[in-house]
């Protein structure tokens, strides 16, 4: 660091992040120099905690990962652990999933537009948002009784039927958010100082994005079309028809569109879903005890590709089970976004990949000189505790 | 009879139209602020203290008077103290210049407009200061910011109140209003609209209120130079910025729209004054809801690439109109 830089913190305790995390930058005036990111600090143990529990339990655990996307790693666990039973779900109930997943990534785009909004000063826009992401919350409260960690998943189908009520009303919903998105789709681009602080910041070159592993809209708005609802479906995917919305902007203006564009295109695949909802049961009863095997299953989450890994050993337990949430896959591409901009441009830039930080914390070591990496275990904790205390 | 003369300036200035009429319509106006732009976003706004949440401001401001009042170790004592008292005193001197019952305001001299616009510089380096004194790395951000926004709107300020000033043919607020109010005048706004104009953006700025909240911007830099006060220092703050709304909107009513008189003989001046600078008030909440902030760069250079200019050509047109 030379002289005429100094570093500012943003987080552990910051008002554009919600969540604690540490991002150490150096500017230079208002020119952003360098980027330190540092995680950690909501790390909760939880791919410990499902070797204590049994399948079941980890149903309700693993939404609680993350409070926006519990449907999307509720969804990825149960397809990861019905493919080690061999298990295969009604249609009916694939249909009521892909409905869920899509309100829930409607609530979730919703939200971050708000919060766009909210980092650049407009909060205007974050009140009529967060006024329309009711309409789709009270809607998944309708659907499965509750707005957030719906526990709608069962290892083997849904816990819950959708009635034809339930039905009407949430075509009915699916209206209203339409005109509200239309509204913002043509109000966003033609609003000049939302542009003037979204076009040109927090550049992510497509090259770069592929490298750096970014996911979800964050890759797309860099052009990339990759999503795995559309490469490797599941639930009922394979049979909706819809795009995979991109852009070419590669930066923050770019992963609004994005968003948006995918607004549209959740409430397409719900009002198909529910228009070619099949009959059937919802559900059906699988063993207690899972045969030993590895299984990777992958879901879109609204922020991007989700990654569970579950080992089994025949007992009712897994041996291991390992989540990357896609912010984790984003974290790596912050840094180059951040980099050359203005600090004015760090909140909408980090916004932009929608962190959601206790979805990603880890205790994991890495000593840079050496390029070592390791893991402690609650052990290793204990003594490093006791030796810092007995000091 | 001197000393009931004393005993008359001394209620005017402590009571009406003075300190404690200058607070009271400056927590009316905060109120009136927060419930017009919380309509504009949909949400309520302070609805609980008082009448119709009209109390809230005050509840707020008796708060923070209670707070703890930190001194962080590292701050500049002398200056960190001094910002909060400086910058209350500075803007109720200011405000004494503002004709508000009638034509002619509690002070007046030739020249006091060139005084106002002296104490607008000095409040904006007082916030530099402010913010260089806290030693703290948002505050000093902020408090450069603070100093960055005021190359940008001061200029186009200035230029502007030289308009008024001209058609009056006198660099006094009163003077101004009260040609504004004679027979021969009207009201300066009808030669001024840009001026005007670029009057009300300037203030948005000196206000630091959205899209130019720059220098506290919260997503960014906490709550920029303000950062670290606290208590007592952080009401005292807080209070100014609502007086420093009513010395932008009394000087604006002055200036262009014949300040506290009007078209209607009977009704007093008081009256006049409160609906014109409502209207400007208002102005302001539905400005502050239809932007996002603007980033230092582009705040600075948008000002000088349009603002000054417009500024200079809106002189040049009321020198033709006038010839």
């Amino acid at each position: 660091m030379s002289e005429t830089t100094f570093t500012v913190p943003v987080g552990p305790q910051h008002p554009a992040l919600k969540e604690p995390e540490n991002l150490m930058i150096s500017v230079d005036g208002e020119r952003v120099v360098d980027v330190k990111i540092r995680l950690g600090y909501v790390h909760r143990g939880g791919e410990k905690a499902f070797e204590a529990r049994n399948y079941t339990q980890g149903l309700y655990l693993v939404e609680r990962i993350c409070g926006i996307c519990a449907m999307a790693h509720q969804l990825c666990y149960a397809n990861n652990i019905e493919a080690l039973l061999g298990v295969t779900v009604p249609r009916r109930a694939d249909y009521i999933r892909t409905i869920i997943a899509e309100l829930e990534r409607i609530h979730s785009h919703l939200l971050w537009v708000g919060v766009a909004g909210h980092e650049i000063g407009w909060d205007t826009l974050f009140m009529y948002t967060w006024r329309d992401r009711e309409v789709v919350l009270d809607l998944m409260e309708l659907a499965t009784g509750n707005r957030v960690t719906h526990a709608t998943n069962a290892i083997g189908g849904v816990r819950r039927d959708l009635t034809p009520e339930m039905i009407s009303q949430i075509s009915k919903g699916m209206r209203h958010l339409e005109e509200r998105v239309k509204y913002y789709a043509s109000m966003i681009p033609k609003e000049r100082t939302i542009m003037k602080r979204a076009v040109g910041v927090g550049i992510l070159k497509p090259q770069d994005a592929v490298a750096l592993c970014a996911v979800g809209p964050t890759l797309r708005a860099s052009g990339i079309k990759r999503d795995v609802r559309r490469d490797d479906p599941y639930s009922a995917y394979d049979e909706i028809p819809f795009e995979v919305v991109t852009h070419d902007g590669c930066d923050v203006a770019a992963r609004v569109m994005v968003r948006v564009g995918e607004l549209f295109e959740s409430i397409k695949i719900a009002n198909y879903a529910l228009e070619h909802l099949p009959s059937g049961p919802v559900r059906v009863r699988v063993p207690i005890n899972v045969p030993a095997g590895e299984n990777v299953s992958l879901v879109e989450a609204p922020r991007g590709e989700d990654i569970h890994y579950c080992k089994s050993n025949g007992t009712d337990k897994p041996e291991r089970y390992k989540v990357r949430a896609p912010t984790l896959a984003n974290w790596a591409s912050v840094a180059t976004m951040l980099k050359g901009g203005y600090v004015a441009d760090i909140p909408i830039a980090l916004a932009a990949i929608d962190p959601c930080m206790s979805c990603t914390d880890r205790m994991t070591f890495t000593d840079v000189s050496s390029n070592k990496m390791w893991h402690w275990t609650i052990e290793d904790l204990r003594r490093h505790s006791a030796k810092w205390h007995g000091k | 009879m001197a000393w009931e003369v004393a005993v008359y300036n001394l209620l005017s200035v402590l009571v009406y139209p003075g300190i404690i009429f200058l607070v009271a319509l400056a927590l009316f106006y905060q109120w009136v602020d927060r419930r017009f732009f919380a309509k504009l976003q949909n949400r309520y706004g302070p609805i609980y203290t008082g009448p119709g949440g009209v109390l809230q401001p005050l509840a707020d401001l008796i708060k923070l008077l209670a707070k703890e009042d930190i001194e962080p170790a590292a701050v500049d004592k002398p200056l960190f103290k001094a910002v909060p008292i400086l910058l209350l005193t500075l803007t109720l001197t200011a405000l004494f210049m503002i004709p508000i019952t009638g034509p002619s305001a509690l002070v007046w001299f030739e020249g006091d407009l060139i005084f106002i616009i002296f104490i607008l510089s000095l409040i904006a380096i007082l916030a530099f200061l402010g913010g260089w004194g806290s030693t703290n790395m948002f505050s000093t951000i902020g408090g450069m910011r603070a100093a960055l926004q005021s190359l940008g709107y001061e200029v186009p300020m200035a230029v502007s109140f030289i308009g008024p000033a001209i058609m009056a043919g006198s660099l006094s607020i009163s003077k101004i209003v009260e040609w504004q109010s004679s027979t021969a005048g009207y009201w300066t706004i009808l030669l001024n609209p840009l001026g005007f104009g670029i009057v009300i953006v300037a203030f948005l700025a000196e206000l630091e209120r959205i899209p130019f909240d720059i220098p506290e911007a919260e997503t960014e830099i906490v709550a920029g130079w303000q950062t670290e006060f606290s208590g007592r220092k952080l009401a005292l703050i807080r209070l100014t910025f609502d007086l420093e709304l009513i010395l932008a909107s009394g000087l604006i009513a002055a200036l262009y729209l014949g300040g506290p008189t009007g078209p209607i003989p009977l009704i007093p001046g008081i009256v006049w004054y409160i609906i014109k600078t409502l209207i400007i008030v208002l102005i302001f909440a539905n400005l502050r809801a239809l932007f996002a902030r603007f980033r230092i760069d582009q705040m600075v250079s948008g000002s000088w690439k349009y603002l000054v200019p417009l500024a200079i050509v809106q002189i040049v047109i009321l020198e033709l109109l006038l010839r």
